[in-house]
């Protein structure tokens, strides 16, 4: 393979990466929810998408494609590193085969995430913030709110559980 | 587990990576077993995944927090692999202001790190006001109305004093005070020879705000602090010169802001990829006041301290997306 071809599929393959790689994160969450376990999964899908893209048929879609191997890449991860607790192979297999079946979910969760996070209080949107875009640690966010550990864990599992409703309640409305 | 598990609770702490063993493996069969839960448990997991998804726009600004004095982070801390990876992607949001800059690893690990020298990094030889207009030489402190204050313990902080516009020029922006250091790269880029390497090549500008409360602070309820490095290949004189049409030539340009509530102080820092061609690094420190204003605006509390440049060398990838 000649330099200028290897420099195309470097670019061809870039776009299609890039183009992929938050759906992939966001799938990949399901079944491994720890944000930098899913992203070590997500850079070993994208090292074995690769070294495999000389395979790719650029007829089918790239997603699709490289959604094999994030599957793949998952199990692998799964199979040799314990860390935490994880959910079970079969487990996982269910919330693969359904994942598809949540599509009017997903539609609305990114047409309504920022109203709905606007309607949280302050406190709990100032959690969800830091953990999430800011990437700290609850560890951190105690210390910058003066309250325990357990505490910002319980409050933004509470601020997740209100957001889905939120939601919930805006696809309805739609649907209605 | 029991019948009266809240399994809504358990979902949630099996995404912070809270459940035990047991709790998971209860989890796991009930979302084998039952349907509505397992669509439960799928919504909340594409909820966590959207939250992190640094490519959706959420917020418009940062919530500043409250007045808990958050500790310093001392130096920067190299990240375990494959940790430093997922900072890169996040990094590379702010890679080109509003690019993306993602890497990809084959090859095992191997990172070089090396401080490179910022005149004056912590102030310490300088006292009273630092020079107005902006640096044409390599090595010196300089920009909009600022001044080196020493404190009770004797340690030299710079305190941004006003908005301004660094030109001069009539009718331009004063919504910020800026003050900038050109770092001359050619050294650098000759010892680590990075035309011809394989590696890649990142730094980092990283300083320590702080913020007290002053008689001002009403009027700036927007107000945050940026750290910001641009890399050019150009002389040092001539990017004055240009200023700030000059920004639009960057090979690279990066920046981070937070905003902190009076007695919080916090480190910032911003990375952005060496690329070969730069010779030379802007790098500044800003007081913003958010309002956009075209006129000068007193400042009060806000300082800086410890301003550091690291570079970081690693290895070879195979793709890098620069957009």
């Amino acid at each position: 393979m000649s330099e200028t071809d290897t420099s195309n599929d470097h670019e061809r393959f870039t776009r299609l990466l890039l183009d992929s790689e938050p759906v992939m994160l966001r799938s990949i969450l399901v079944s491994v929810p720890h944000r930098a376990d899913a992203r070590e999964i997500l850079q070993e899908t994208a090292v074995a998408l690769w070294r495999q893209f000389e395979t790719y048929d650029a007829e089918r879609p790239f997603l699709n494609w490289a959604m094999g191997f994030a599957r793949i890449e998952t199990r692998r991860f799964l199979a040799k590193e314990a860390r935490r607790a994880q959910l079970s192979e079969k487990a996982i297999e269910a919330l693969e085969q359904e994942m598809h079946s949540c599509s009017d979910f997903d539609s609305a969760l990114e047409t309504h995430l920022a109203t709905c996070l606007g309607k949280l209080n302050e406190k709990p949107r100032r959690l969800v913030q830091g953990y999430y875009h800011e990437g700290h640690t609850p560890e951190i966010l105690s210390q910058r709110e003066n309250r325990s550990v357990e505490a910002i864990y319980k409050t933004i599992q509470r601020a997740r559980r209100d957001l889905q409703a939120c939601i919930e309640r805006q696809l309805n409305s739609k649907l209605a | 587990m029991t019948d009266s598990t809240d399994w809504q609770d358990l979902i949630q702490k099996h995404l912070d990576g809270q459940t035990s063993e047991e709790e998971a493996a209860a989890l796991s069969d009930q979302i084998v077993s039952n349907e509505a839960l397992r669509a439960d448990y799928i919504k909340a997991a594409r909820l966590h995944g959207a939250l992190g998804d640094e490519t959706l726009e959420l917020e418009e600004e940062p919530i500043p927090f409250p007045q808990v004095e958050t500790k310093k982070s001392s130096r920067i801390q190299p990240l375990a692999w494959p940790r430093q990876l997922a900072a890169a992607i996040i990094a590379g949001i702010f890679v080109g202001l509003t690019g993306l800059g993602v890497v990809w690893a084959v090859n095992s690990p191997r990172i070089e790190a090396r401080f490179i020298p910022v005149a004056d990094h912590s102030f310490e030889s300088m006292s009273g006001a630092v020079p107005i207009g902006f640096p044409t030489e390599f090595g010196k402190w300089s920009g909009d109305p600022a001044e080196v204050i020493v404190d009770a313990d004797g340690n030299h902080q710079l305190r941004f004093l006003k908005t301004a516009n660094v030109t001069g020029k009539p009718g331009g922006g004063a919504a910020a005070c800026n003050v900038f250091q050109l770092i001359d790269l050619s050294s650098l880029q000759q010892q680590w020879d990075t035309e011809n390497s394989e590696d890649q090549f990142t730094l980092e500008l990283s300083a320590n705000f702080r913020r007290e409360a002053a008689p001002t602070d009403a009027e700036l309820p927007k107000s945050r602090l940026t750290v910001t490095i641009q890399l050019y290949q150009a002389e040092p004189d001539s990017i004055g010169k240009a200023w700030p049409n000059i920004t639009r030539e960057a090979v690279a340009i990066s920046n981070k802001a937070l905003r902190l509530a009076p007695g919080e102080s916090s480190t910032l820092s911003a990375s952005c990829l060496l690329d070969s061609e730069a010779n030379l690094a802007l790098i500044s420190v800003n007081a913003n006041s958010g309002s956009g204003a075209a006129t000068p605006a007193d400042l009060g509390g806000y300082y800086v301290d410890d301003v550091e440049l690291t570079a970081i060398k690693q290895p070879a990838l195979p793709v890098r997306f620069v957009k």
